[in-house]
């Protein structure tokens, strides 16, 4: 059983403990970013006055464009994983390591993508329903 | 590379009295996998497996854990429960077909409906999910067992005693009233023993489930056959992974919630009492966010086997199969950013109602994309029908239907409009049949014969479909339409008049039409099979591993293979042949002892041969007195209670002693293929550090609710901490927190120093560990003694802090004290060392509970 790619890339053969939470970063994330803009609203509503909530409006953006910077990064890193030394491969089915690092990298840059829209969802109230009525 | 010598494994291990490495060639050569076994060893070798797994006979097999007789066992119950819980919803709706009817009173009508509820989704639907993973993951995986039989043999009979104890309190008259979800106030005004049954009961059964997922996970993770990794593994298997995991965040805050809700009910601490500052509303959040993840514990699983039925009838491999772990991994995330969406009329801030407006949108996304993933795998393939195709297309089309009336109540103003009517109950059966019951059942039809061997009936399934495909809409569809004009849910009737008639009417015929395709359905899986021909082995011509072992055989594979495909059984040559002749690993039993191959989580690289535990009655045991701890408070019988916990812990302790001073005759062992590998492994290289992990990942989860408790009260009350309210006695939580650090610092340096030879000095870490600790939960019990837990809800969650990490203290000692003696009698030492590293493990976690305890308690509320 031969370890080398078809496509000849050869990026990564020792096994990546870390990778199988490394396809989770982008929705954990999502998670931050969803966690921090609710309880920074039931924060707000309940204990600071309606006024502050163009800081709390302000910082909700600034929040969200953290998290989609972050996993912009995090999807651009996973597209070199997934397309490096395989331009012309796109599914990842065989038994090599190269293989299954390019899985991984496939399926972290497909939940990067998920997430991005996510964040971009949670975003949205603090836009167009911003009351704490 | 293929004529040249194989790459080897092997190197020296890094110290004295680490484990030998796994030594030999690896991966095989197709010379090696095709290297036949001659006839007479092989009799030889089947004849061992045979007496090595057969099962206890007659009323033995009681003491069974093999998980081909527990899942099928757990299947069974499940079903049981589930026809228990169908009759309850069929005499509801004769009660409701026509107006002002008296067939059955409100209190009984009650009853029924937080029953059928509760037991559909306790007692069948997350209970189904473990039990069809106990049965066929080992087999989707070719592993013999999973690596903890007697954790699922234990789950069982926790789950069945729970069970009959919930489902069985119904013939007394005496079940629980107050809905499913249990809201306070009203289940706090419930008279009677009703809500005590449903919360203890099930908190058991709850600790069952995470049993299974714990057991489900490290499974998946470690149990693969050689050469599967992570990108090869049978679509189930990351499903497994992914509502394991969710299980592990999502049943933790309802145990938290029912410890709550208990300690309200039996000692008067007011956590839901808004005069004594609690709150009801903390009651749902714990609930939802279990509710709703859990929604999609039972989705995801179900969808899975449709993931495995789809390419064996499109006779083409799954099309976009890392689009398909995207929806899984994706749907298990959001899916924990739903829960409020069932609180949309609680009067929380409209921006916060939209945070989960948001998400309940979203989660569509990964939802759809694994459906499209389905019908793109049916368009390129070349689809040939067949019943449990006919039951997945039932099940699509519903799910979907289901779907869409999902995203209209997600959007917070149509949800006010049809907040608690008829609406939603069709809308959550739409979502439940199709994405669930629905596949099940195509499941039960497609992997028949991999269990008994045995075809079910063509005729009798498509009459079972159709009458329950026909029925389902007959009931469910008009019940939208009885939603929108106007009738609400969990009423026993309703005035003749308002248009609800026939709807009713017709919702109850076809309720029993859904009966009778349920009937025709038991009757096909019931019927005496003796006289019919046994199954081909691969009768739908599948590709997967299940469908390579000999469902006669109780030894599960014959031997593991060497994988290379997400399709052995289409893709590598003589797969099944080699497979069942002993060409692969493990073959033989010459030790006569149980076995099963363990393998690295990437690379399904292995690493370990696992002893795995034969027939005992201890599980029984330990699961009787656990059930005792859990039922006798339902009566008052708190020392009888006591008592049967106490025994339930004395026999898990005995258990786990037998396992732990149980070594393996020599280092390492034959694997076959020329690989040897070692037969005990201890830290993170052992199944059982894997399992304890997971374990308090579930355990961490159920005390940050606690403390999620703590900040909500803080932002939903104003009196909280109230004017002028006694705090914690500060010095002595310090010092309760400094004893604890040093009990956790000599855990840990036991474990350290007996890996470097010196076991006398971790016999006195360990010595000395108990002592501090116990010192240390006293410390923290006087810091709070004069906060009284009665008077408000402030000194209340203190307590609960307290008490929560009391009794995990006791853990810890028992702990600590299980090494000492192991050390004492020389059972444990630098080499067999796993039960250190384990007890290492779970002090980590104890000492970061204590840390948060202390932070909470002491210093917070000062600071608040």
């Amino acid at each position: 059983m031969s370890d080398e790619h078809p496509a000849g890339g050869e990026e990564e053969f020792r096994e990546e403990e870390a990778s199988l939470v490394r396809i989770t970063l982008g929705p954990v994330v999502w998670m931050a970013h969803f966690i921090v803009s609710y309880a920074a609203t039931a924060v707000v509503c309940a204990k600071l006055s309606t006024d502050e909530l163009v800081w709390l409006r302000m910082g909700i953006a600034a929040a969200t464009l953290l998290a989609l910077g972050t996993i912009a990064w995090l999807g651009r890193r996973s597209w070199r994983q997934w397309r490096h030394g395989n331009e012309d491969i796109w599914e990842d089915p065989a038994a090599t390591s190269e293989d299954r690092h390019q899985f991984l990298g496939h399926a972290a840059l497909l939940l990067a993508v998920i997430s991005f829209i996510g964040v971009i969802y949670t975003a949205l109230p603090a836009l167009f329903a911003a009351t704490c009525r | 590379m293929t004529t040249a010598d194989p790459p080897r494994l092997g190197s020296a291990p890094a110290d004295l009295y680490e484990a030998p490495a796994p030594s030999g060639p690896y991966p095989p050569t197709e010379e090696m996998l095709a290297e036949p076994v001659k006839p007479k060893l092989r009799g030889a070798q089947e004849d061992r497996l045979r007496k090595v797994w057969e099962g206890p006979k007659g009323w033995r097999i009681l003491s069974d854990v093999n998980n081909q007789t527990v899942g099928v066992w757990y299947s069974a119950t499940c079903f049981a429960f589930m026809l228990g819980a169908g009759v309850l919803a069929l005499l509801m709706r004769v009660q409701l077909a026509v107006p002002d009817n008296d067939f059955l009173s409100a209190g009984t009508y009650n009853q029924f409906y937080t029953m059928h509820g509760s037991a559909m989704m306790f007692l069948f639907a997350v209970p189904m999910f473990e039990a069809v993973s106990i049965l066929l993951l080992p087999a989707f995986l070719s592993a013999r067992d999973l690596p903890f039989p007697r954790l699922s043999a234990f789950g069982y009979w926790s789950f069945l005693v729970g069970g009959v104890f919930v489902l069985g309190s119904i013939l007394f008259g005496v079940g629980p009233q107050s809905g499913w979800f249990m809201y306070p106030p009203v289940s706090m005004q419930e008279e009677g023993m009703g809500p005590d049954i449903w919360l203890l009961g099930l908190s058991f059964i709850e600790v069952a489930s995470i049993a299974a997922a714990v057991e489900l996970i490290v499974g998946v993770l470690k149990c693969r056959p050689p050469g599967m990794r992570v990108n090869l593994m049978p679509l189930y298997a990351w499903y497994v992974l992914v509502v394991g995991g969710m299980i592990l965040f999502a049943f933790p805050p309802l145990i938290a919630g029912d410890f709550l809700f208990e300690l309200e009910r039996a000692l008067g601490w007011p956590f839901f009492n808004p005069e004594k500052g609690g709150d009801p509303l903390l009651w749902q959040h714990l609930f939802w966010i279990f509710g709703h993840p859990e929604v999609y514990i039972i989705f995801l699983p179900s969808i899975a086997l449709t993931a495995m039925v789809v390419p064996t009838f499109a006779r083409h491999p799954i099309v976009g199969y890392s689009w398909i772990v995207l929806s899984a991994v994706g749907t298990g995330f959001l899916s924990f950013g739903l829960w409020v969406h069932h609180m949309f009329a609680t009067g929380l801030p409209t921006m916060s109602l939209g945070f989960f407006s948001a998400a309940s949108e979203a989660v569509v996304i990964p939802t759809g994309i694994q459906l499209f993933a389905f019908v793109a795998t049916l368009m390129v393939g070349r689809v040939k029908m067949g019943l449990p195709m006919l039951w997945i297309a039932g099940s699509l089309a519903i799910f979907t239907a289901g779907g869409l009336t999902g995203v209209m109540v997600a959007v917070a103003p149509f949800d006010w409009v049809v907040h608690d009517t008829y609406f939603v109950v069709a809308h959550l059966h739409y979502t439940l049949f199709g994405g669930f019951v629905f596949p099940v059942i195509a499941g039960v039809y497609y992997f028949a014969p991999v269990v008994t061997g045995k075809m079910l009936s063509e005729r009798l399934g498509r009459w079972a479909f159709w009458l329950s495909f026909a029925g389902f809409n007959i009931t469910f569809l008009p019940m939208h339409l009885t939603g929108l004009v106007g009738m609400p849910r969990r009423v026993f009737t309703y005035p003749g008049g308002l248009g609800w008639d026939w709807l009713n009417m017709l919702s109850t015929v076809g309720a029993f039409v859904i009966a009778a395709g349920f009937a025709v359905l038991a009757w096909d899986l019931i019927r005496p099979k003796s006289k019919e021909p046994k199954a081909p082995r691969n009768p739908w011509e599948a590709g997967t591993l299940e469908w390579s072992a000999d469902p006669d055989e109780s030894w599960g594979a014959r031997s593991v293979p060497y994988v290379t495909s997400r399709y052995p059984l289409w893709d590598q040559d003589e797969f099944v042949e080699r497979a069942n002749a002993g060409q692969g690993y493990i073959p033989d039993a010459p030790e006569m002892r149980r076995e099963t191959l363990i393998t690295s989580v990437i690379d399904a690289r292995p690493i370990q041969v696992l002893r795995v535990a034969e027939p005992t009655w201890i599980t029984l045991v330990a699961a009787f007195f656990t059930a005792g701890a859990f039922i006798l408070p339902v009566f008052h019988l708190y020392t009888l209670a006591g008592v049967s916990g106490a025994l339930a812990i004395a026999t898990v302790v005995v258990w786990l002693y037998r396992s732990a001073r149980d070594h393996p005759e020599a280092e390492t062992k034959d694997a076959g293929l020329g690989l040897r590998l070692p037969l005990y492994v201890s830290g993170p290289a052992a199944v059982g550090w894997w399992g304890m992990w997971i374990t308090m990942l579930g355990d961490s989860t159920a005390f940050a609710s606690l403390v999620f408790g703590v900040f909500f009260y803080w932002t939903a009350r104003p009196d909280f901490p109230p004017e002028g309210a006694v705090h914690a006695d500060l010095p002595l939580a310090l010092a309760s927190l400094a004893l604890i650090a040093v009990a956790w610092a000599l855990t840990l340096g036991a474990r350290m120093l007996n890996t470097r030879g010196r076991p006398w000095l971790a016999t006195l870490c360990h010595a000395i560990g108990p002592v501090l600790t116990l010192a240390g939960g006293a410390a923290l019990v006087l810091a709070v003694r004069d906060l009284d837990p009665t008077t408000h809800v402030y000194p209340a969650i203190m307590w609960a802090l307290v008490v929560w990490t009391t009794a995990h203290l006791g853990v810890g000692v028992l702990m600590q004290l299980f090494c000492l003696f192991g050390l004492l009698t020389a059972d444990f030492g630098p080499r067999h060392d796993a039960p250190l590293w384990n007890v290492a493990l779970f002090w980590h976690f104890l000492g970061l509970t204590a840390l948060v305890t202390v932070a909470c308690v002491a210093l917070l509320p000062r600071l608040l």
